[in-house]
């Protein structure tokens, strides 16, 4: 009774805690294993049977996840981008080049205290920044970012995806509203005209296309758009794409149309009250929309993943990895010490002054590099997906730089030029762009 | 405006993707120090003569002159006598009431001053009631306290400063001024514990006792 | 009324730890005070559907502290009321508290961008207090750095009008040039901003190798670098269209708001203190009066644009003809100038900057009286504002260019 309770005492600390440790974690596993064993072959068939269930699931979290990264970079490019254009260095001391101060960010306002003001509407107020984070993430699902990797291929994809991307603007309108300040009010009643003003012209541009491929699903619409670069839809409705563009600007609320938040007359708009990370779930809702609105019009005119060109090198002829055998086992040991000191030799040899285990770390360094390069080059060469979100992905930051390029630019415009333009231009243009459209195919499909 | 809509917005990008090319002009401060041209005035720091010799002569009157209080002194002047700091009294971890009180004539703790204070103030009440600490008395009352302490010790300027009312800053000024008034010099006729922090100065400074701090002011 | 608003919870001053439950869905009246004149009554009744907004002092767009309150319609302003007085230091005041030669102290950071022309002014009165002769190469002097410091003051402007517009770029360029200017003002004068630099009957230091480099390095690239950077602004087309025909000011409203400099400039009225009432060395010196006839903010914009143009021309000829000899007149240390009075005008940036100054005798000015162009022409705001939206406010403000450091004194 009383021996093991003394042993125990004589243990040190590490020795106290592996003792505890290890029975609770040797328990946990076994209990698992038996669950596994027990429950999993049910949950498997459960799974297998709901596969649209669990794909929904797994690309919600992935899509949630997502948005985190997304607008940490973009932050970071906006911050640098108009540094540089500035004639600033922009940041230049977290990270190399400055690149985590956006995640500083982030910390800074996790950390700032998050206060209601005085005579606000608690709950409205509260939940204003969620449906705004929530609308730009549900928009995010329906991207198609390569073959085979987007959230849920809808057949009412663009449809969803106005209707989500209009839903921020409820959002908007109760921080406006709830905040319990005419600054905030202004900007959320800002933004809901502007807002409901340019969907219009930008659902009526993106009609031509669907003319065009017959499917409002987004996936689809890419895929037509793919073979030659003349086929995106960019070089078939040049007009829709720049009413598009003009009418996405507004929507995203970005700069010449920034006048929600234009701050050198209305302070911050909408997020005047906010602070902490309530602001920051605005902040992230604004760059997410940045990269969705981006996604999107690289989705329906500039064929989505599909590459400008075709790979101009034959693929090379695949190894036969498990015809090797033995050879294979041979070869993952062997390969990388021959390397390294391959790669070290010449650093050693060539009279540099490195001492030799310097001039092996040069060379792990390097074959890592060009291990890695193998790597990605062997996945781009044999995965569809990789090429595909790869070019997706590089034409979506192009049309964010384009984005943050006209923030450094352009000054804003004012709220009656603004919904004058709506009107009296985009519209009348975006309608015009699909009467001819319908024409031309009305012309080109019908036998003569 | 151009006639073409659109074309100046678009020269305008072009211009701001050039700039983002060139190069930069931020100075990266605390790696490469800004030019300050030799005729700035901004800076608060002593002046040194052509002999190395620190210009201030701890006359106080530019503290006295200073409307918003931003210069204090305090410390060692040319002499070797008393620690000279420049610039707002936060700038030496000094609060500005401190600062202000100091002025007004009263002491306050300060550490720089710790070791004045080693001396017996009996002599000084005794002087200072004598002339019923009457500031009009002050010639009188430093050159008794001169005759009693062999020099005017800064502790008992304090002491005075602090029973009559007088600004430190007049009776500093008063005492330095005379020759046969020796403010905080340390000679054969000064307690012992004086001589001996003079000597542990002296050692820690790399001077020796009585060079710098003879009376010759 | 009171069943519908929002309660708040709040410490009692007297017992902490009671809470006291106030409502707050009703605001206290603007002003907290009854009504002083007919028009403050007038301002302060809210028509239907309109709402008081309160812009500053601290806004991001009101130019140091100005507080306007908006009588807004929706977007549209309806009425507007300027508050000023955020930045009072009673400078006049402590101006006749001083010595004539420390006056210059004091009215230096009345017009923070601009400092030089404050004190200009004043010690161009003090001279004709005194009948002093300021030596020729300290008048060339003084208008080579006086224009210099017109270029910086021109240079934040049209950064500021574009930040009020919301582009981001302008402003940093300018305060590269600005910069420059600067740089090579403390060179000659010792310091970046206040440069308190002029003195009674001359200046504090001649040109030094320092200054002239830089003043030739810059000299060389200044009309190109100029040019380059308005390329961003002039031809842009939402720029343009929200500031073509916007607040417009015709020649007799500025006339009668006894507007000058480049705001009465824009309106097409030739009046500059430098050809008007001429002193110092400009008589000797060629340069244009840039008007523009339309008179609204893109007049006002476009003229000093101008002007920057001019300055540079005049410091070219500076250069060219600064003689030699002192720098500053024979004066006593103590100035004690005859009874009498003075008066003083000089063309700023901005516009007339002008001094009263009485003098009874002793060595302090017994009134000092301080005439600034922003608070003039912050009359105009009002005028200009009513029936444009909120965003007009910002750049007509913008371009009628107020200091508040200069309307508070």
């Amino acid at each position: 009774m009383d021996s093991p309770s003394r042993t125990f005492e004589r243990l040190t600390l590490p020795g106290k805690v592996i003792f505890t440790l290890v029975p609770i974690l040797i328990a946990l596993l076994a209990g698992l294993v038996m669950a596994i064993v027990l429950v999993g072959p049910f949950a498997l068939d459960f799974l297998s049977a709901n596969l649209p269930l669990v794909r929904f699931v797994v690309a919600a979290t992935v899509v949630l996840l997502m948005t985190v990264p997304t607008a940490f970079l973009i932050i970071y490019m906006e911050m640098k981008v108009i540094a540089l254009m500035n004639l600033r260095y922009g940041p230049d001391r977290v990270g190399p080049y400055g690149s985590l101060l956006s995640v500083v960010h982030g910390l800074k306002v996790l950390m700032k205290e998050d206060f209601t003001p005085t005579g606000a509407d608690g709950i409205v107020f509260t939940w204003a920044p969620v449906v705004v984070y929530m609308a730009s993430v549900m928009t995010l699902l329906v991207l198609p970012f390569a073959p085979g990797i987007f959230g849920v291929d809808m057949n009412i994809g663009l449809l969803y995806f106005f209707a989500m991307g209009g839903l921020g603007v409820v959002g908007l309108l109760m921080a406006g509203w709830s905040s319990f300040n005419k600054y905030s009010l202004i900007g959320g009643l800002r933004s809901a005209a502007q807002v409901v003003s340019y969907e219009i012209p930008l659902t009526l541009s993106v009609v031509g296309i669907v003319l065009l491929s017959g499917t409002l699903s987004l996936n689809k619409i890419t895929l037509d758009q793919s073979g030659s670069l003349f086929d995106w839809y960019v070089f078939k409705q040049p007009l829709a794409f720049l009413i598009f563009m003009i009418a996405a600007t507004a929507e995203a609320n970005r700069t010449p149309f920034d006048l929600t938040e234009a701050d050198s007359e209305i302070v911050a708009g909408f997020a005047t009250e906010y602070s902490g990370m309530r602001f920051g779930f605005f902040f992230f809702a604004e760059y997410v929309n940045v990269f969705i609105v981006s996604g999107l019009a690289v989705a329906l005119f500039m064929g989505g993943w599909n590459a400008p060109f075709d790979w101009p090198f034959p693929i090379v002829a695949q190894p036969d990895l498990a015809g090797m055998g033995v050879g294979l086992l041979l070869a993952i040991g062997l390969i990388p010490p021959l390397a390294i000191l391959l790669l070290a030799m010449p650093f050693y040899l060539l009279n540099t002054g490195l001492r030799f285990w310097q001039a092996l770390v040069i060379g792990f360094v390097l074959f890592n590099v060009v291990a890695v390069a193998a790597l990605l080059g062997f996945a781009f060469i044999s995965f569809d997906w990789v090429v595909g979100l790869l070019w997706f992905l590089m034409k979506t930051y192009g049309f964010v730089f384009l984005f943050v390029w006209m923030r450094g630019t352009l000054p804003r415009v004012r709220i009656d030029q603004l919904m004058g333009f709506a009107w009296k231009w985009l519209l009348p243009a975006a309608l015009l762009n699909l009467f001819v459209t319908a024409l031309a195919i009305v012309l080109v499909t019908t036998p003569r | 405006m151009s006639l073409i809509p659109g074309l100046g917005l678009a020269r305008g990008m072009a211009l701001t993707l050039r700039r983002f090319f060139e190069p930069k002009v931020t100075h990266l401060y605390p790696e490469i120090p800004a030019e300050i041209s030799p005729k700035f005035r901004g800076r608060l720091q002593l002046l040194y003569d052509e002999y190395g010799t620190l210009k201030c002569e701890t006359c106080f009157q530019c503290a006295q002159a200073c409307p918003i209080e931003c210069i204090d002194m305090g410390g060692e002047d040319t002499k070797g006598r008393f620690a000279v700091h420049w610039g707002a009294s936060e700038t030496y971890g000094e609060r500005r009431e401190e600062s202000a009180l100091r002025r007004s004539g009263r002491t306050v703790p300060d550490p720089a001053y710790e070791h004045f204070h080693e001396i017996d103030l009996a002599p000084v009440d005794a002087i200072l009631d004598e002339v019923d600490h009457d500031p009009k008395e002050m010639l009188r009352i430093l050159e008794a306290i001169q005759a009693a302490y062999g020099c005017v010790p800064v502790a008992a300027l304090k002491r005075v400063s602090q029973t009559t009312g007088a600004w430190y800053a007049m009776l500093y000024g008063t005492a330095t001024y005379y020759d046969h008034l020796a403010v905080g010099a340390r000679d054969d006729g000064g307690p012992a514990d004086v001589a001996f922090l003079d000597a542990l100065d002296g050692a820690l400074t790399g001077r020796s006792i009585g060079d710098g701090s003879a009376a010759d002011a | 009324m009171s069943a519908d608003l929002t309660t708040a919870r709040h410490a009692s001053s007297d017992d902490p730890r009671v809470m006291l439950e106030e409502a707050v869905g009703v605001f206290a009246p603007i002003p907290p005070y009854p009504p002083r004149t007919e028009r403050e009554a007038e301002f302060y009744t809210l028509g239907d559907g309109e709402m008081f907004i309160n812009m500053g002092p601290q806004h991001p767009s009101t130019h140091g502290v100005l507080r306007v309150v908006l009588k807004i319609e929706g977007e549209r302003v309806v009425d507007l009321d300027p508050v000023l007085g955020y930045l009072h230091r009673g400078v006049e005041k402590l101006c006749e508290n001083a010595d004539y030669h420390h006056t210059i102290a004091y009215t230096d950071p009345l017009e923070y961008v601009s400092a030089l022309f404050n004190e200009w002014a004043p010690v161009m009165a003090f001279e004709k207090l005194m009948d002093v002769e300021v030596p020729r190469r300290a008048e060339y002097i003084r208008v080579l750095s006086g224009e210099l410091n017109r270029i910086a003051s021109h240079a934040l402007f049209m950064g500021w009008m574009a930040l009020d517009l919301g582009g981001l770029t302008p402003i940093l360029w300018s305060f590269i040039e600005r910069d420059e200017i600067v740089d090579m003002l403390a060179s000659l004068t010792g310091q970046r901003m206040l440069f308190n630099y002029f003195r009674i009957g001359g200046v504090n230091g001649d040109l030094n190798h320092e200054f002239m480099s830089r003043l030739g390095a810059w000299m060389s690239k200044a009309t190109s670098q100029i040019e380059a950077n308005q390329a961003l602004l002039n031809e842009n087309e939402i720029f343009v269209r929200r500031m073509r025909g916007l607040g417009t000011l015709d020649r007799e409203a500025a006339f009668r708001l006894c507007m000058t400099g480049p705001n009465i400039r824009a309106s097409g009225v030739p009046l500059d203190m430098r050809r008007a009432h001429p002193y110092s060395v400009y008589p000797d010196l060629e340069f244009d009066i840039p008007t523009r006839q339309e008179g609204d903010c893109l007049a006002r914009y476009l003229v000093r644009l101008d002007e920057v143009k001019q300055s540079i021309r005049i410091i070219d000829q500076c250069l060219h003809d600064m003689p030699d000899g002192p720098i500053m007149a024979k004066l006593p240390r103590l100035m004690r100038p005859r009874p009498g009075r003075a008066y003083a005008a000089v063309e700023g940036p901005r516009g007339q900057y002008a001094t009263y100054a009485i003098s009874d005798g002793t060595d302090q000015p017994f009134r000092m009286r301080i005439h600034d162009p922003s608070f003039v022409h912050l009359q105009a705001v009002g005028l200009l504002t009513s029936g444009n939206l909120i965003a007009d406010t910002m750049a007509i403000m913008a371009s009628l260019d107020p200091i508040m450091g200069g309307v508070d004194k």
